[in-house]
């Protein structure tokens, strides 16, 4: 809250400096913001409300592309841009005590009320020194085989002529409980926030944010059109004080662990392929794979293999082998997690130009021990007496599959879609149609209507089949700028009928 | 699991149900009211009077005009790219067309209405023209923008007519000069009109001078047309005829046939409305003939009605691709969203998110953090059991504590579906919610929750950060020596 204001009031000036600036050039800026209203309860399975959630969500953007001048025509030219959003999502509905750490009956670690990211903000160039060179400085974001990430640094990228490019970044990970950030990218597995103004006894487990450097590598091919990959490595560190007696009491005695220590380490490698590689007609294959060194294991691997069978019929094997890692900090990266493994089929057909049909299913292969252990170090079990039951068969099959038909044309879509997961906890299946329409180029119309059908099997009592409408109409005040009201009405037995409305409103200002 | 096959099932048959009934009431929709009005803006050769109204170009007189009755040898030819309408080989189509071939991009090349005949192989290989004869202002075009189809005056010299003049053209004394001999539908009561040509300029970035310079000749980008009778659409390049030589991106790499998706396709300035609220910086996406979509044959990319579901394996691989039409605004409006997607929660999720959790069935976390997102919305609904005291209770969420957790474990036990979906479990549990029972030598109940063969590898664990291991034991524990 305490730098909502300032950084506001800085994006503002900013932006009035772009638009008011006499470039002799074609800088092209734009300021963006999208806001979302939203109004909705959320229920106990008893049908008593919990939570009222009144929230409020909105962002500013700001952008300014090709700082330099120079030749548009020119595909040599050395290109420079800034872009940058802020984020505020507050809660109206909440309680104040829920973020007051002097009320320990109603604090919940952790929640602000209205907090302010910085969501990126960068500085980008691209085709520098004869085109070898391109940067980008300030809080970005990262997507390859090591997932979603998100950092404070700089990224230096350099493009050979030689089919391959290198980079090298560097600065500190996004991290919650910190300055004009949101702990949405960093590694999960520890409760972590700003613990400013806490006692010491209140929530051990909630550990304080501190800086935490990052530093990373990848080099990736580059101009190869049948072959792409890129293998990519990280590291980040988590420094600071970390309370490690998860009992106010300590226990045995209170310990902190001070000192710079690892949080990821994680190398990746993902690729794409045409087969064979002078008839993309064929088939395609993609895979991925990534390695966590602080676990010593394969975290993930994933391949999808499409053979496109007509010029409208593509079907496609899938497999996804998953190992639950986290955060070097959290002791669940030595609980007993074993992998899941994923294998699927799918197949998409072009009924015409406007029609298009896809449908697959899955089957999910969740793994437990099957062979009884002990362990010397635990006094609860020994060789002689094991009375704990190991399932004869690890392997549960959860199967699933997912059908979907759209019509789309221009701007209009109108689809049907259908879905189900069963599985020994519990099933889920269902179906909705959805439409969306820009009508004389102005007026938005939406709607969409579902059913679906749930069956906990853990807790028979919760199984419900719930209907949903939601009716939406908008205006587009311009090219991109848009007012949106929604309305949606949720009924199962399990909470009655819940309400939920919505406005939208997306504004683009443009030179 | 008979009970569960005839759910799925009938689920089954009953979304079949949906979805035909869906295409049997599904009207067209309104015409996008943004297409009439670029098409005024489509650099006609002649001014357009409506949209063109078939994919390839009609060699077929316009609708309402009379069929053309020359008495001229030949007048059957050059009303299509073969004799007879036959189909166009694959070899005589441009480089990087596919067999069968669909054509170019709709989008990039809006559809045309050729209201001419003209013979391509009789004016090459009988009456001596070369491309540049018609042609000549391919040669030195910069840009889309200039129409490089020839002016009627071209044909005078030849066909002994006389286009001086648009407004009082003079037809020639034979057959061939007649304007129904090259004009479809015309008739003599038509005057000086004629049917109008539509030729939309293409939505895409194209330097005919450059490639010219580098001795790149027709062929390499149109195909064969001088075997070819009528040229139409199908002759305009295709994207993967380009990458034979625009295999490199940025500047540094061979010559200045970059890969860059913005040296062919349009740039979009900060005021272009894309589909995905992209802009500058990005690809233009859309346009009055449709939104451009990537194809098939990159990558799968092609956003089928289950790219929802699969675009993890596109993304995952190749993130630069998608970042050539979105920004990380479109992607964080899910990744990082704050308002639920409609499309990817559907209904009252709320109260069915727990068995998707459970089942693992859409990764959370792709989208959520557990010990932020997950643990603070369960505290503040008194679901977690580090909640605040204050927090209203809403019940036991697990099973009986005589299955969950009683010791000694049974099947149902918490421990078994732990090892299947740990991540379940951290999406509502604390560190010391574990450690009550999990901690060893005193710090809790001394329940192991390792893995068999752990203390084998736990050295570097413990090397690298030994923060985990003196949560649940003492720093002096004993056993924390096979870690050392």
């Amino acid at each position: 809250m305490r730098s909502r204001t300032p950084t506001h009031v800085a994006a503002l000036v900013a932006a009035v400096t772009i638009f008011a600036s006499p470039a002799a050039y074609a800088l092209d800026p734009e300021i963006t913001s999208d806001t979302a209203a939203q109004f909705y309860d959320v229920r106990s399975p008893t049908g008593e409300t919990v939570l009222a959630r009144r929230r409020l969500t909105t962002t500013l953007g700001v952008s300014a592309y090709d700082l330099i001048p120079h030749d548009k025509t020119s595909h040599d030219a050395s290109e420079l841009s800034f872009r940058a959003r802020m984020r505020y999502d507050a809660d109206y509905g909440a309680n104040g005590g829920e973020a007051d750490a002097g009320n320990s009956n109603s604090l919940v670690p952790g929640f602000s009320r209205g907090p302010v990211d910085l969501m990126y903000g960068y500085l980008e160039g691209r085709k520098f020194a004869g085109g070898w060179l391109g940067f980008k400085l300030g809080r970005q974001y990262m997507v390859d085989s090591l997932g979603w990430w998100s950092f404070d640094g700089g990224e230096v990228k350099v493009t050979t002529p030689y089919y391959f490019s290198a980079e090298v970044y560097g600065g500190l990970e996004v991290r919650g409980g910190m300055p004009l950030s949101s702990p949405r990218f960093e590694r999960d597995g520890i409760w972590r926030g700003d613990r400013t103004g806490y006692d010491p006894s209140l929530y051990p487990s909630f550990q304080p944010s501190d800086v935490a450097p990052a530093m990373g590598v990848a080099l990736e091919s580059s101009g190869v059109t049948w072959l792409h990959g890129r293998l990519s490595y990280r590291r980040v560190y988590n420094t600071g004080n970390s309370n490690v007696s998860e009992f106010a009491s300590g226990l045995i005695r209170p310990v902190n662990y001070d000192g710079t220590r690892i949080s990821q380490e994680r190398i990746g490698y993902s690729f794409d392929a045409t087969l064979p590689p002078s008839m993309p007609q064929v088939a395609g294959l993609k895979g991925g794979i990534s390695y966590d060194f602080y676990n010593a294991k394969v975290a993930n691997i994933y391949a999808s293999l499409d053979g496109y069978a007509s010029q409208k019929l593509t079907v496609s094997l899938d497999y996804d082998y998953y190992a639950p890692t986290y955060d070097a900090d959290s002791i669940w990266n030595f609980f007993a997690g074993e992998p899941t493994n994923d294998i699927g089929v799918r197949a998409d057909y072009n009924l015409s130009d406007t029609v298009a049909l896809a449908g697959g299913g899955h089957v999910r292969i969740l793994e437990a021990d099957t062979a009884a252990f002990t362990n010397t170090g635990s006094p609860n079990i020994t060789i002689a007496s094991n009375p704990n039951y190991y399932p004869s068969n690890g392997s549960a099959f959860d199967e699933g599959f997912n059908a979907a038909i759209r019509h789309r044309s221009g701007q209009n879509v109108e689809a049907v879609r259908a879905s189900g997961n069963f599985g020994k906890d519990g099933d889920r299946v269902g179906g909705d149609i959805s439409l969306e329409h820009v009508l004389y180029a102005r007026y938005i119309a939406e709607g969409r209507t579902g059913l679906w059908h749930w069956n906990d099997k853990l807790r028979p009592d919760r199984d419900a089949l719930g209907f949903q409408v939601v009716a939406g109409i908008g205006y587009k005040l311009a090219q991109r700028s848009r007012v949106l009201f929604e309305y949606e009405v949720d009924a199962n037995r399990l909470v009655g009928l819940r309400n939920r409305a919505m406005v939208w409103l997306n504004v683009a200002v443009t030179k | 699991m008979t009970a569960r096959r005839h759910l799925f099932s009938f689920w089954l048959l009953l979304a079949s149900v949906l979805c035909a009934a869906t295409l049997a009431v599904a009207g067209d929709p309104p015409k996008d009211t943004a297409a009439p009005a670029a098409a005024a803006d489509t650099g006609l050769v002649s001014p357009a009077s409506g949209p063109p109204s078939a994919k390839v170009a009609p060699a077929t007189p316009p609708a309402g005009a009379a069929p053309h009755t020359g008495t001229a040898a030949g007048t059957t030819r050059g009303l299509a790219p073969m004799p007879n309408d036959a189909q166009v080989p694959g070899k005589l189509l441009p480089p990087g067309s596919f067999d069968p071939d669909p054509g170019p991009s709709d989008v990039v090349f809006p559809l045309q209405r050729v209201t001419i005949r003209f013979n391509h192989k009789f004016h090459v290989t009988e009456a001596g023209a070369t491309c540049k004869t018609c042609h000549s202002a391919a040669y030195t075009s910069q840009s889309v923008q200039d129409s490089l189809i020839p002016a009627g005056a071209v044909c005078d010299s030849c066909h002994l007519t006389d286009h001086s003049n648009p407004q009082k053209v003079e037809a020639g004394d034979g057959d061939e000069g007649k304007c129904a001999f090259c004009h479809l539908g015309y008739k003599d009561s038509d005057g000086n009109a004629v049917a109008r040509l539509v030729m939309p300029r293409a939505n895409m970035v194209f330097n005919h001078k450059k490639h010219v310079d580098r001795n790149i000749n027709c062929q390499q980008c149109h195909g064969a047309v001088q075997e070819l009778e009528l040229a139409t659409r199908d002759q305009l390049p295709r994207m993967r005829g380009c990458f034979r030589c625009h295999q490199m991106t940025d500047a540094a790499a061979r010559g200045t046939a970059k890969s860059d998706c913005t040296t062919c396709h349009v740039k979009a300035t900060a005021s272009d409305a894309t589909p995905s609220g992209a802009g500058s910086g990005r690809m233009k996406t859309l346009f009055a003939s449709g939104a451009m979509l990537p194809p098939r044959w990159m990558q799968n990319a092609a956003h089928t009605p289950d790219w929802i579901e699969r675009h993890k394996f596109v993304a995952g691989v190749d993130s630069q691709l998608c970042s050539n039409c979105h920004r990380e605004d479109f992607c964080v409006e899910c990744h990082d969203g704050r308002v639920r997607p409609r499309r990817i929660h559907p209904n009252d999720y709320i109260s069915m998110h727990p068995i998707d959790a459970r089942q693992a069935a859409t990764k959370c976390t792709s989208c959520h953090r557990e010990q932020s997102f997950c643990l603070g919305c369960h505290q503040r609904l008194g679901i977690s059991m580090s909640g605040p005291p204050g927090a209203r209770d809403s019940g036991r969420f697990h099973p009986p504590k005589s299955i969950w957790s009683d010791a000694p474990r049974k099947p149902g036990h918490h421990g078994i579906e732990a090892e299947r979906n740990l991540n379940a479990c951290v999406s509502c549990h604390v560190e010391r919610d574990c450690v009550v029972c999990h901690g060893g030598q005193g710090v809790g109940g001394g329940f192991n929750p390792h893995r068999a063969g752990f203390a084998g590898g736990c050295q570097t664990q413990m090397r690298r950060n030994p923060r985990p291991c003196f949560v649940c034991h003492a720093p002096s524990d004993g056993v924390l020596a096979q870690c050392r």
